[in-house]
């Protein structure tokens, strides 16, 4: 009844026509797999044994839909689908560039290692109720929001990633898990909220939500009136809290030490990132005549996150919170490039991050297997481990220093890029910020090597037994992570590589915006 | 030419394989392990020939071409003396460890730190680029660290490892920078290209920069006063570590970057300044304190920082003949400062003590270590005919002369070598001279192992001098010449010429003597001085790194205070801020926004949404403040009713309601009482940080909505709303076609908050102390 | 019309601002419900508002008329009303088991994860 009218329609104005590559759907496969598997742990909630194999299975599965995604990417470049096959910028777009891919990628390495690590760390109550579902639901958010094309929907993966760790940070039920969900949430729902009010005005000023459409639209209307700038600083904002960046960055500490290691360990490696990404996707992407005004204010929030995380790490007694406050150092880090814009400068943030996400996740799986050695996290009471298991001190210390940036570990290489790219524009105190705060890290990890490793034992403690049948699984999920950083550090060229291409690309968001639209630049909207 | 590629990996392997071995073999392990420093020493003196004729073997493998830095290796006169000193001094080191440590439980995992750091050092002095140069040095501060803090069931063999690490790994970092810097003066980053550059780099505006930056990577590596105190410290680790590290490898770093460096950064008025400023004072100090101690390796270590000193000194004099004298003293120092730290192990291994106070006649028990100590201590005193007399009547050559500066050096030189002089013979003659002294144990000769390497050098020392033709040939002038940057030919023999050095010489020599002779004296007045003053860098620290705890502990206490009003209160703060900044920078304000000319009914709405805000703060139980909440809610379902949004409408009125009955429920149940009892100061400041912020941003919107509206979108959704996706509503179709995905996400939000209260409402804790980590809960798994 | 509503949203900021100011964490909880509407109130404003006619296909009609309202909007504001309502349940929930294993409802007692008067970092080696 309805063709006949229907005919009228010239569908090619509306819709892609060409179907779209099998590869194509790489760029969403991290979110089916995520949904499907989660989907079925769900109904498979109460056969834990069933559930843990299913959820380590779709957890590898979305690595290897990561790993095919990234390979397309370096290969045939920006990889766009359009949902719903609606021309963008009127359907929901997937855009998976070298930026999405690379971050999914080490995402989807971190969401395996700590699915592994959980086998031997989460009780099978926690399991019960939703343990795998949460992470997968997590993995699938942070994935998607690496790769989705559209803001709103950018806020939409934003939303599922957050109410997915509030799921894992509540597991337990413990009383100070509870006092440290009350903040994570409360202040995280704030910056959530504040990014949804960034969009809107967005919108309103824009008319439209592809961020391509919105990168391309930026020069002209950034001359016209219209509060363009504080619409800016209202996604500096939102995102540097989500980032946990200075002064925004209480929530983290609050809360990171409280639930258990596994879910640490992926909060370390994927959160905070997520908001590093959005600040790199905004102010590159979309705003680099905004970032190129906002350089130095950038510069100045990432040299004091920096030095305030550094500070932080030395002033506490319970390693897992010394790593709390690591986190925030890497993230001054991550942000040193986005001030600085230059291609060196990204191309250091972003292998920053990616070092960041491998190690971080890798410390606190450490820490989770040096506690239970030990019996506390207390610094006070730490000790005794060098005898115990040399070999966990080594892998401690190469931890250690990787996080310091001292070679051979992959921390030295971005840090190298990001100290040259600052001295190539006379940013001397961005450069020193940089070089101090790794000192004080080393200081505060080598402090923690030699309260828990090289110390005895103090008296009337229980002997530290070896490491269970059940433990070692813990370790080798730890052990992958770290023999990443240490490839990364001997060999960085593959790495270098693709963060130069990374920031090649973000430092020309033509590209970006060609992909999109196909270089079909009346494809709508103008 | 790629031998040298392995080489470089050598030492790294055969460390990983070193535990292996003495699991198998024991202590003869090092008999094999030694093997690899020696085929690496036997590697470099291939190259003899063609350096010694004045030639430079560069060679390499990219490593990371995205970023211009290879893998690649020079080798002059410099670096191959240094890895010969390196692979030839650790040949006998390993063998030496492999008696020293025998049956110590974790005599493997020795090694194996052992040939990793001989790695490191070999990687650093042959490094061409400057990032692998880098990679090594920080690698050398890394490996010192597990050295030094071998023994690390002692508190003070933890400080010391760590005062290692932190100070010249502060230095490595300050070294990064300045590396770059010259990186980016130059355009070059291998040191062979940079050779060439030296005009560019002394004239550059961040020369000063550049040299203070490489300036504090050479001083903390060389143990340069006042960052002098870690290397005493480092002696907390076992002798075959000190004898090693302090003599030709570790604290040599520091000097080699500057002799490396001399050819383009020298020759500056700073250079020659601020290089015999530092070196002097360090001569002097390190000399003084060695004085001071009566531990042997203490007394040693002291001497090792004055003669780091006197080499900073030497090469910053500014002279060829001083650069010569550097050269020749810092190969007499690594052949006799090795031999008498082994010297010192073997006396303490075989009499149980090293206070030289404690010790006396182990001449008959210990003959050849004596004899290898009495020749070492022959040459670190500077007479002939072993290489320390070349180095010394060198030096004197190389400084003296009639300047008020000259003057100045040579005396200070005089001093320090004097000292230099009793020290040896009171490391060398006290414990083995002299009526026999009770011991804790019995001593023995030490076994082939440990007394070999005592030897061999002791013995090099004396046929350098005598062979001083060859010497120079193949170690001295090459060396010279590359430090130099210009071809320098050493002719200095052991047969002594008339002349101003050799008085200096005899001065010296004398000075000794009697200073010797008044040793106790001298040690007693040092102490009493040293009480005086209290304070050193060595305590200073210790504040530093309690200072440090104890300030981030305070920051770290006011910024984290852990009440969440705080948190909150900071985030507000700094949002109304940055948006009223970003508006007044940019001029962004809204223009004034005529008065809204709207239906009395839509009037009526908006007051109920504002009554309903409001009545919420002021509520004054339970009833009010959910009513109230209500209101607003039903408010704003009202305005979207209006203004052409039914959907919106109907879903707000629904989750209204769901919000109030559940919150009813609640609030019911824990007897929450909604009004809190801020301060009137706390209510104005609370209230002015929310009007700030919504101020902020109801201003954005104004001004957003002045903008012209671009509904490109709208309109698209509006024409293919039914013609193509087939939907009449068409925010319905926007929700499940146009933007399905965003659906499809809010769904998952809706699923997951479900089961996230479930499990809040589900699980409750178990009764365990929360400090300390649950156990493994793994039986239903496997 | 849009500059009415949108001094709205300020006064919805301002009060949900303040109630999240409180100690409180049930004023907490109901700020944040309430800041939910303000953000619904403010996409609704910025993409601009027409009175009444809503954004449906007339029976036999292919396009809708004239100066109807603008759609996406709506289905914006759609899904955040849903989003920020799940978000409100888990929190009262959370709330509400806060206080049964707390037994506070005062954020500065909530000293559990971050202790008051802790001790300090050992200072030693």
């Amino acid at each position: 009844m309805a063709s006949a009218k229907k005919s009228d329609v010239n569908l090619e104005n509306a819709m892609v026509m060409a179907d779209p590559a099998l590869a194509d759907w790489l760029v969403a496969a991290p979110l089916i797999l995520g949904f499907i598997f989660g989907a079925i742990c769900l109904m498979q909630r109460k056969n834990v044994l069933l559930q843990t194999r299913i959820a380590l299975f779709g957890l590898l599965l979305m690595l290897i839909a990561d790993i095919g995604l990234f390979i397309n990417v370096w290969q045939n470049g920006t990889v766009v689908m359009t949902m719903g096959r609606w021309l963008p910028p009127f359907g929901i777009t997937f855009a998976a560039d070298m930026l999405g891919a690379t971050f999914a990628l080490v995402a989807g390495i971190v969401g395996l290692a700590g699915g592994i690590y959980a086998l031997s760390d989460v009780d099978s109550t926690s399991r019960r109720y939703g343990f795998y579902p949460f992470l997968l639901l997590m993995l699938a958010g942070v994935t998607t929001a690496f790769l989705t094309g559209d803001i709103f929907n950018l806020y939409v993966w934003f939303e599922v990633l957050l109410i997915s760790s509030f799921g894992l940070i509540v597991l337990g039920s413990e009383r100070r898990q509870l006092d440290g969900a009350i903040k994570y949430a409360f202040l995280n729902l704030v910056a959530t909220t504040l990014f949804l009010i960034g969009v809107a005005y967005l919108y309103g000023v824009f008319g439209t939500l592809n961020m391509a459409d919105i990168a391309r639209k930026a020069p002209a209307l950034q001359e016209a009136e219209g509060p363009h700038f504080a619409i800016a600083i209202m996604f500096l904002f939102a995102f540097a809290m989500k980032a946990a960046a200075f002064p925004l960055n209480a929530w983290l500490p609050a809360s990171y030490h409280t639930p258990r290691i596994a879910v640490s360990a992926v909060f370390a490696g994927l959160l905070t990132k997520v908001g590093v990404y959005a600040l790199l996707r905004i102010f590159l992407t979309m705003f680099p005549a905004d970032r190129d005004e906002l350089g130095a204010v950038i510069a100045i929030i990432a040299a004091l996150t920096m030095l305030v995380g550094a500070l932080g790490a030395l002033a506490q007694t319970d390693i897992r919170r010394v790593l709390g406050y690591l986190v925030i150092s890497g993230i001054g880090l991550m942000l040193a490039g986005l001030a600085l814009g230059s291609e060196t400068g990204i191309s250091g943030s972003i292998f920053y991050a990616a070092h960041s996400m491998i190690v971080m996740t890798a410390l606190y799986l450490l820490a989770g297997i040096i506690g239970r050695l030990m019996g506390t996290f207390d610094l006070h009471k730490a000790g005794g481990l060098y005898q115990a298991s040399p070999w966990l001190g080594a892998l401690c210390l190469v931890l250690a220093f990787s996080v310091s940036g001292l070679p051979p570990f992959s921390g030295l290489w971005p840090k190298v890029l990001l100290v040259k790219g600052s001295i190539d524009v006379g940013a001397w105190w961005l450069a020193a910020a940089i070089i101090v705060s790794g000192f004080l890290t080393t200081i505060a990890m080598v402090r923690v090597f030699s309260f828990s490793f090289w110390r005895t034992r103090a008296e009337g403690l229980v002997e530290i037994g070896p490491i269970s049948r059940e433990g070692r699984i813990k370790l080798y999920a730890a052990l992958g992570l770290t023999a990443l950083t240490v490839i990364a550090g001997v060999y960085p060229e593959p790495f270098i590589q693709v963060s130069d291409r990374v920031a090649f690309e973000l430092t020309h968001p033509q590209t970006y915006i060609d992909a999109v639209f196909g270089g079909n630049q009346e494809g709508g909207g103008q | 030419m790629q031998l040298t590629f392995y080489a470089l990996f050598a030492p790294f392997i055969a460390a990983l394989f070193a535990p292996m071995l003495v699991r198998i073999f024991s202590h003869n392990a090092a008999w094999i392990l030694a093997l690899v420093p020696a085929l690496l020493f036997f590697h470099y003196t291939g190259f003899l020939p063609e350096i010694s004729d004045g030639g430079r073997v560069t060679g390499g493998v990219e490593w990371i071409p995205s970023f211009n830095v290879n893998f690649s290796w020079f080798i002059d006169g410099l670096s191959l003396t240094f890895a010969l000193l390196i692979t030839g001094i650790g040949t006998l080191i390993i063998l030496y460890a492999g008696g020293y440590m025998k049956g110590h439980q974790q005599q493997g995992r020795f090694l194996s730190f052992m040939l990793m750091f001989m790695g490191a050092m070999q990687g650093l002095v042959l490094s061409d680029s400057f990032l692998m140069f880098f990679v090594f040095w920080e690698l050398t501060s890394i490996t010192s660290f597990l050295l030094i803090g071998f023994n690390h069931d002692k508190e003070r063999s933890r400080r010391a490892a760590m005062q290692a690490l932190v100070v010249t790994g502060l230095g490595g970092l300050s070294l990064l920078a300045g590396l770059i810097m010259i990186w980016n003066i130059t355009g070059v980053s291998e040191i062979s290209l940079l050779l060439g550059t030296g005009d560019a780099l002394r004239e550059s505006p961040f020369y000063l920069a550049a040299f203070l930056l490489v300036l504090g990577g050479a001083f903390t590596k060389s143990a340069q006063f006042p960052l002098h105190f870690w290397l005493p410290n480092a002696m907390e680790a076992p002798t075959p570590v000190s004898a090693y590290l302090h003599s030709a490898t570790m604290v040599k770093a520091g000097v080699f970057l500057l002799m490396r460096m001399n050819p383009v950064m020298g020759d500056t008025a700073l250079w020659e300044t601020v290089l015999p400023l530092f070196g002097g004072a360090t001569l002097l100090v390190g000399t003084w304190l060695a004085v001071r101690q009566t531990d042997l390796k203490l007394m040693l270590a002291y001497t090792t920082v004055a003669s780091l000193g006197l080499l900073v000194m030497l090469t910053g004099f500014g002279t060829e003949k001083a650069i010569e004298g550097a050269v020749l003293y810092l190969i007499a120092h690594s052949l006799f400062k090795g031999c008498l730290f082994m010297v010192a192990g073997n006396v303490d291994h075989e009499a149980g003590t090293r206070d030289v106070t404690k010790l006396g006649g182990l001449m008959a028990a210990m003959p050849i270590t004596f004899g290898a100590a009495l020749l070492a201590a022959l040459s670190m005193g500077g007479l002939p005919p072993f290489v320390g007399f070349l180095a010394k009547e060198e030096i004197y050559y190389g400084i003296a002369s009639a300047d008020s500066w000259s003057i100045f050096v040579t005396g200070v030189a005089i001093i320090g070598n004097a000292l230099m002089l009793v020290i040896g013979f009171a490391v060398a003659l006290k414990p083995f001279l002299g009526p026999k002294v009770e011991t804790p144990k019995s001593a023995h000769e030490a076994p082939l192992l440990m007394f070999a390497g005592p030897v061999v050098l002791a013995a090099l020392g004396l046929v350098g001098g005598l062979l001083s033709g060859v010497f120079h040939k193949l170690f001295s002038s090459p060396m010279a010449s590359a430090v130099a940057g210009t071809p320098l030919e050493i002719k200095i023999t052991v047969i002594p010429h008339l002349g101003l050095a050799l008085t200096l010489s005899v001065i010296t020599v004398a000075l000794g003597v009697v200073m010797y002779w008044g040793m106790a004296w001298l040690r007693e007045k040092m102490a009493s001085l040293l009480k005086a003053i209290g304070w050193g860098p060595d305590v200073g620290f210790d504040q530093f790194i309690r200072g440090l705890v104890k300030g981030s502990t305070a920051l770290t206490r006011r910024l984290q205070t852990g009440s969440m009003e705080f948190y909150v209160t900071t985030v507000f703060v700094v949002l109304g801020i940055s948006l009223f900044v970003a508006l007044y920078k940019a001029d962004e304000w809204p223009q004034l926004p005529a008065i809204p000319s709207l239906f009395i009914y839509e009037w009526a709405v908006i007051l109920i949404c504002v009554i309903g805000l409001f009545s919420v703060i002021f509520a004054k139980n339970r009833l009010t403040a959910i009513v109230s909440l209500g209101i607003q809610g039903f408010g704003v379902a009202l305005l979207f009713m209006l203004m052409g949004a039914p959907d919106l409408a109907f879903t707000q009125f629904m989750v209204e309601t769901l919000s109030v009955v559940i919150l009813a429920l609640v609030m019911t149940r824990l007897r929450l009482l909604p009004q809190d009892h801020r301060s009137a100061y706390q209510t104005f400041q609370d209230g002015f940080i929310a009007l700030g912020a919504a101020t902020a941003m109801t201003l954005i919107l104004l001004g957003v909505v002045q903008t012209e509206f671009d509904p490109t979108l709208s309109e698209f959704f509006n024409a293919y709303s039914y013609t193509i996706a087939q939907g009449k509503n068409i925010v319905n179709v926007i929700l499940v076609d146009f933007r399905g995905v965003d659906t499809f996400g809010e769904i998952a939000v809706v699923m997951v908050s479900g089961l996230a209260i479930l499990a809040l409402i589900r699980i409750l804790p178990k009764k365990t102390n929360p400090d300390v980590p649950r156990s493994e809960n793994t039986e239903e798994i496997f | 019309m849009e500059v009415a509503i949108a001094i709205l949203t300020g006064v919805f900021f301002l009060v949900s601002i303040y109630l999240i100011l409180s100690r409180h964490i049930i004023r907490v909880l109901l700020g944040v419900a309430m800041l939910g509407n303000g953000v619904n109130l403010t996409i609704f404003t910025a993409g601009r508002i027409t009175r009444e006619i809503p954004p449906i296909i007339g029976d036999d009609a292919t396009v809708p008329l004239e100066g109807i309202a603008n759609p996406l909007p709506q289905a914006l504001v759609l899904t955040a009303i849903v989003i920020a309502f799940s978000f409100f349940a888990f929190l009262l929930v959370l709330v509400f088991r806060t206080y049964q294993e707390l037994g506070t409802d005062d954020t500065a007692e909530m000293r559990d994860a971050e202790p008051e008067g802790e001790a300090s970092p050992p200072l030693g080696y």
